[in-house]
């Protein structure tokens, strides 16, 4: 049944062919059977789990209409609040922390009868693309356990990859959707920046920050992005457009629509393999009528910089929240039972993990007394020069198609001692987080070693019915499509 | 662009800055790796942005307002559930003021 997609899953639980609890119960056996050899779930709320499920079947037995994820089980990254279940963003800071309301991406979800399956695992704060950063340990790859899904949203990748739920939800501020889609084979889809609701995200990077699905094919992603996106007058970011129902872009054709390949996006740093299979994908498109010229980007190479001293800047900020006060960890060192700022000062210190105290003090450094202009504002400046780049490929082009990483998963512990060495490995998924467009990983053919390899689409602002057409269409065409882990596969036999 | 010597002492005033309290072994390595990180987003001191105005949000110019009405919040009982430590039905915090 887990080998089934969403839209699949939705169809027959609507129909009767199957009970939603049925499903829930079948993820819930997936994820006992294999995930201690993954730790993609942080929390799995069995039997709130199974009770959504059989409310469900409930609403469908009184003839009741059935929302489009009927029955669908979904794994929310653990940086989404729901309420009553503990909700960490896999920091010590919050461990135990259980919200006293729903996100209101997860309203929506529950809205359209999908079942909340359980909490995964994340870099803490979202910050990291190797998920080592998890104070609960790392995720693996289901389709090699020695390395890494990527990161930040490492286990909402991984269980959907490992057929341990059908869709999922990650959040992405550069490109910590995009990217485990990427290792993982797949499908992540960044919404333009305001398109989907933040309230009840726990914020990392407030001008980047965008929640969106995962899923195991193209249209999975457009229904779940359909139902999560909308006005929402709780997130004064959040765009007041009318609905739309993305899954009819999936079946549009493509003849005709231009493909921007930036020379910037296939120089040093990325992998042949990794270039070859992208290329060749783009080949297939340009079979399929679509017309592929070059584009210059030439801020790209300025994207980790920029990005790296915006997103710490505002995280520094965000992160002023965790305090010991209102809730999560407070220390219970005897000097901070004295003095407030000592409370503070080690509450943190004992809280935070080292990626995110290093991401503190980066981001209050450049916004500090006699750097803010030299270093914030400078980055400030530079991220229109890369929105500039955006808008002007998009006079001539209708989607953006590069690789979604410079390189197949790499090995976990590689790269943990060097930051910086772990920031570049972002480098072709931050641009489209500061121009704030939209930007999606499909799929394409795995590099020899069986390591996945996923096609980047960048779409203008608002126009995700382009980019999910031309990834629909290069999904129909991928020798990836429908390839299973075999750690998975195995386990949905027994 | 200001080359900022990020040795012990400034990571020790940032970290004040940040209420993060470091022990001395832990200010040394984030000398170490944040003068790193700082030298590679100096490379952003060679981009001519002359003229070019900053980026400080993508939307700025498109976000909606609401009424400015009362709406149901949070309840009391509810705020404080998660509190390490609460006092006559308040956070509770250390003395702040001698």
């Amino acid at each position: 049944m887990l080998d089934s997609s969403v839209t699949a899953i939705a169809a027959k639980v609507r129909a009767g062919e199957v009970s939603a609890e049925s499903v829930t119960a079948a993820a819930i056996a997936q994820i006992a059977a294999i995930d201690g050899r993954l730790n993609a779930f942080l929390h799995v709320p069995e039997q709130s789990a199974l009770a959504q499920a059989r409310a469900v079947d409930a609403k469908r037995a009184r003839g009741e209409a059935m929302g489009p994820l009927a029955g669908v089980p979904v794994a929310i990254k653990d940086a989404i609040c729901v309420r009553g279940v503990v909700t960490t963003a896999a920091s010590k800071i919050l461990a135990g922390y259980e919200p006293a309301y729903d996100a209101t991406v997860i309203e929506r979800l529950r809205a359209a009868d999908a079942v909340i399956l359980g909490k995964t695992n994340m870099d803490e704060f979202a910050m990291g693309s190797s998920s080592e950063n998890s104070a609960f340990g790392p995720t693996r790859n289901p389709w090699d356990v020695t390395r890494t899904p990527g990161g930040s949203s490492s286990g909402s990748a991984a269980a959907v990859a490992a057929r341990m739920a059908p869709c999922s939800l990650g959040s992405d501020t550069g490109g910590s959707i995009r990217q485990p889609a990427c290792l993982t084979g797949t499908v992540g889809l960044k919404p333009t920046y305001g398109r989907v609701s933040r309230y009840g995200l726990i914020a990392f990077a407030s001008s980047l920050d965008q929640i969106g699905p995962f899923a195991g094919d193209v249209r999975g992603a457009a229904r779940v992005l359909s139902v999560l996106s909308g006005h929402d007058p709780r997130d004064a970011t959040s765009l007041d457009v009318p609905p739309e129902d993305f899954e009819v872009a999936c079946g549009r054709s493509v003849r005709g629509l231009r493909i921007g390949v930036p020379g910037e996006y296939f120089a040093e740093g990325l992998d042949p393999e990794v270039a070859e299979s992208v290329r060749a994908a783009i080949r297939e498109l340009e079979a399929e009528g679509c017309v592929v010229k070059p584009v210059t980007m030439p801020h790209t190479l300025f994207a980790v910089a920029t990005y790296y001293v915006l997103a710490t800047a505002e995280a520094s900020s965000n992160l002023a929240r965790f305090d010991g006060v209102r809730f999560g960890l407070r220390t219970t060192d005897p000097a901070a039972a004295r003095d407030l700022r000592v409370m503070y000062g080690k509450t943190r210190d004992a809280g935070f993990g080292a990626e995110v105290k290093r991401r503190i003090l980066l981001g209050t450094f450049v916004l500090s007394a006699g750097y803010y202009d030299a270093y914030y504002i400078k980055a400030q400046k530079v991220r229109s020069l890369i929105r500039r780049d955006f808008d002007r490929a998009f006079e001539s082009v209708d989607v953006i198609c590069s690789p979604a990483s410079p390189t197949a998963a790499f090995r976990l512990g590689e790269k943990i001692d060097d930051p910086l060495a772990m920031y570049l490995n972002d480098i072709y998924t931050l641009p489209a987080s500061l121009a704030g467009v939209p930007a999606m990983s499909v799929p394409c053919a795995p590099t020899r070693a069986g390591l996945p390899v996923g096609l980047h689409i960048a779409a203008r602002a608002m126009d995700e019915a382009t980019m999910l057409a031309v990834a629909a269409a290069w999904e129909a065409r991928s020798p990836a499509r429908s390839l299973v882990p075999p750690l998975a596969a195995a386990a949905g036999k027994a | 662009m200001p080359a900022p010597k990020l040795d012990r002492a400034l990571v020790l005033h940032v970290a004040k800055l940040s209420s993060l309290s470091l022990s001395d072994a832990e200010a040394d390595r984030f000398a170490d790796e944040l003068a790193r990180i700082v030298r590679y987003v100096e490379q952003l001191d060679g981009v001519d942005t002359t003229d070019v105005a900053a980026t400080a949000h993508v939307l700025l110019d498109r976000m909606p307002l609401r009424e400015d009405a009362l709406r149901p919040c949070l309840s009391h009982e509810a705020a404080l559930s998660q509190a390490p430590q609460v006092e006559a039905d308040g956070f509770a915090v250390p003395t702040f003021v001698e």
